[in-house]
């Protein structure tokens, strides 16, 4: 082995990567050769120093692991699992089927005789009347869910030190923030002038979709407007809901849902929506 | 709505009626059974659906939860290798580590597929991954592509290994110079010395060709020389 060779080799021999036998010709030739030896000297007590705590080994800040704990926990509302959820409650319903095929069968013929196709035909009868009301009994339960999410969330809120994501007043500056993190682009104005300043935005879960909840004030009291894309054709509808001493204001306005939830009066929360719908509309 | 349920259940009624008297009484107890609940109470079909979903929710929360507890239990302990590797590489704390925090996210999302044993070389390649698209996205200059020629111009021999032995203990200058090289090298030092990866694993990391680690590594300790030899010149000065 050559100089050359040995000099291209002293890498892989010092970190013990090499074979055997390729070893023990580098061996060899550091005994013979005197410069090589020292090349090899040098750069091993170059290495020695930095592995050996001569440079940083920066740790991870407790800080940081407490962050990344907590971000884990959060990501789970976000994660598809949850939107299964509206599908499976249908299968509560649908998932009936065989049972009623297992109970014709297992129930002795001389009873069913010649009423037997009447009972099949007026079980089909019945399965279509039931499947077609089940959308209905879903519905209010439905209603009735959300508004519990709303104001569940509108708590927390409030409770968690969590009220915005991003703090301004500037819708300018809060607008693009939620554009950026979510598919629609969500109307965000400053109120202040009316009695309403906008404290911030932030991102929520609600309705198995991620939604934007602005944030805004009413003297003492918070107002937090989430809003999310409403099925098209629903334009103009509105609702309002009063639950544990919370007012629910829902409107839907350009194909838009804005559910705006508060402790304030039902008529602040009214004065709230039309100043709202009015600056929303300029823009 | 609410109202509408009693019509279903005389709809009901009538389509059972219709099979005729005798059969009557026998079969409409099972009928109504077969629906899991009391048809005629509305209210009950509601709680029961409220509670399915609720129970949805709750066996969901704790499968999600047994993961995220699994995940953290397989890559916290590499929390300080992901954060060595940004910092070195970013060389700036915060985004160090936002780069960690992301890449922890990242890795959360794609752990169903994670099968390997190595949890800390997966981690690794994730951050570096995460750490390199920041630094492209923030144009920094340290991404030469121009240093292969460099290197190979000013040859490692201009260092005589008499002055590197000289100063091969001095931690502080060893830091700076490691702390001016280029990015490519930055790393694979990090990986060799301060994590004491196999080559293999950092083929893998770093994407390289498992034959190309040992001669990157050779001229990353070449240029480190280099950049050391520059600054005890600047020194003696």
């Amino acid at each position: 082995m050559n100089c050359e060779e040995a000099i291209n080799l002293m890498d892989g021999y010092m970190d013990g990567e090499l074979d055997p036998i390729t070893n023990q010709e580098i061996e060899r030739h550091l005994r013979d050769c005197r410069a090589c030896e020292q090349a090899y000297a040098a750069q091993r007590a170059l290495v020695r120093t930095i592995a050996g705590g001569a440079v940083p080994y920066y740790k991870a800040p407790a800080e940081l692991r407490q962050r990344i704990q907590s971000s884990l926990r959060d990501g789970i509302a976000d994660r598809p699992a949850r939107t299964a959820v509206a599908r499976d409650s249908q299968v509560l319903f649908r998932r009936r089927w065989p049972e009623l095929r297992t109970i014709l069968l297992g129930t002795p013929w001389n009873w069913l005789g010649l009423a037997g196709l009447g009972l099949a035909a007026a079980i089909i009868f019945a399965a279509i009347i039931f499947s077609n009301l089940a959308p209905m009994v879903r519905r209010p339960a439905a209603d009735q869910f959300l508004a519990t999410q709303l104001i569940a969330s509108h708590v927390r809120s409030l409770m968690a030190n969590h009220l915005t994501d991003v703090a301004s007043s500037d819708q300018h500056t809060v607008k693009p923030w939620l554009d950026a993190k979510l598919d629609f682009a969500p109307a965000v104005v400053d109120l202040a002038s009316e009695g309403f300043p906008l404290l911030g935005g932030r991102l929520d879960y609600l309705d198995n979709r991620t939604v934007a909840a602005l944030v805004y004030q009413r003297r003492k009291h918070f107002i937090n407007v989430f809003t999310w894309p409403a099925e098209s054709g629903t334009t103009g509808t509105t609702k309002t809901m009063t639950r544990q001493g919370y007012q629910l204001l829902h409107w839907v306005d350009s194909d838009i849902n804005y559910w705006a939830v508060s402790d304030v009066s039902e008529a602040d929360l009214q004065a709230f929506k039309k100043v709202f719908e009015d600056r929303t509309a300029r823009h | 709505m609410l109202r509408r349920r009693p019509d279903a259940n005389a709809l009901v009624l009538n389509a059972v009626s219709s099979r005729g008297d005798g059969s009557r009484n026998n079969m409409a107890a099972p009928l109504k059974v077969d629906y899991g609940f009391d048809t005629e109470d509305l209210e009950s079909s509601a709680k029961i659906v409220k509670f399915a979903i609720f129970k949805k929710h709750q066996e969901q929360d704790a499968a999600q939860e047994h993961e995220v507890a699994s995940f953290e239990e397989t890559m916290l302990p590499h929390m300080d290798a992901a954060h060595n590797l940004a910092k070195w590489l970013l060389r700036n704390e915060e985004d160090a580590r936002d780069v960690v925090q992301e890449a922890y996210l990242r890795a959360f999302k794609s752990f169903s597929g994670f099968h390997g044993s190595n949890g800390r070389a997966w981690l690794l390649t994730i951050v570096r991954n995460t750490s390199y698209t920041l630094l492209k996205k923030n144009r920094a200059v340290d991404l030469t592509t121009t240093f292969d020629e460099e290197i190979h111009t000013s040859g490692q021999e201009s260092v005589s290994p008499a002055t590197v032995l000289e100063h091969s203990e001095n931690a502080e200058l060893i830091k700076e110079a490691m702390d001016e090289l280029p990015a490519e090298f930055r790393e694979i030092l990090v990986l060799r010395h301060l994590e004491g990866l196999s080559y293999k694993e950092i083929a893998d990391i770093a994407q390289l060709a498992p034959g190309t680690v040992m001669s990157r590594l050779a001229r990353a300790r070449a240029k480190l020389k280099e950049y050391l030899a520059a600054r005890i010149g600047k020194d003696n000065r």
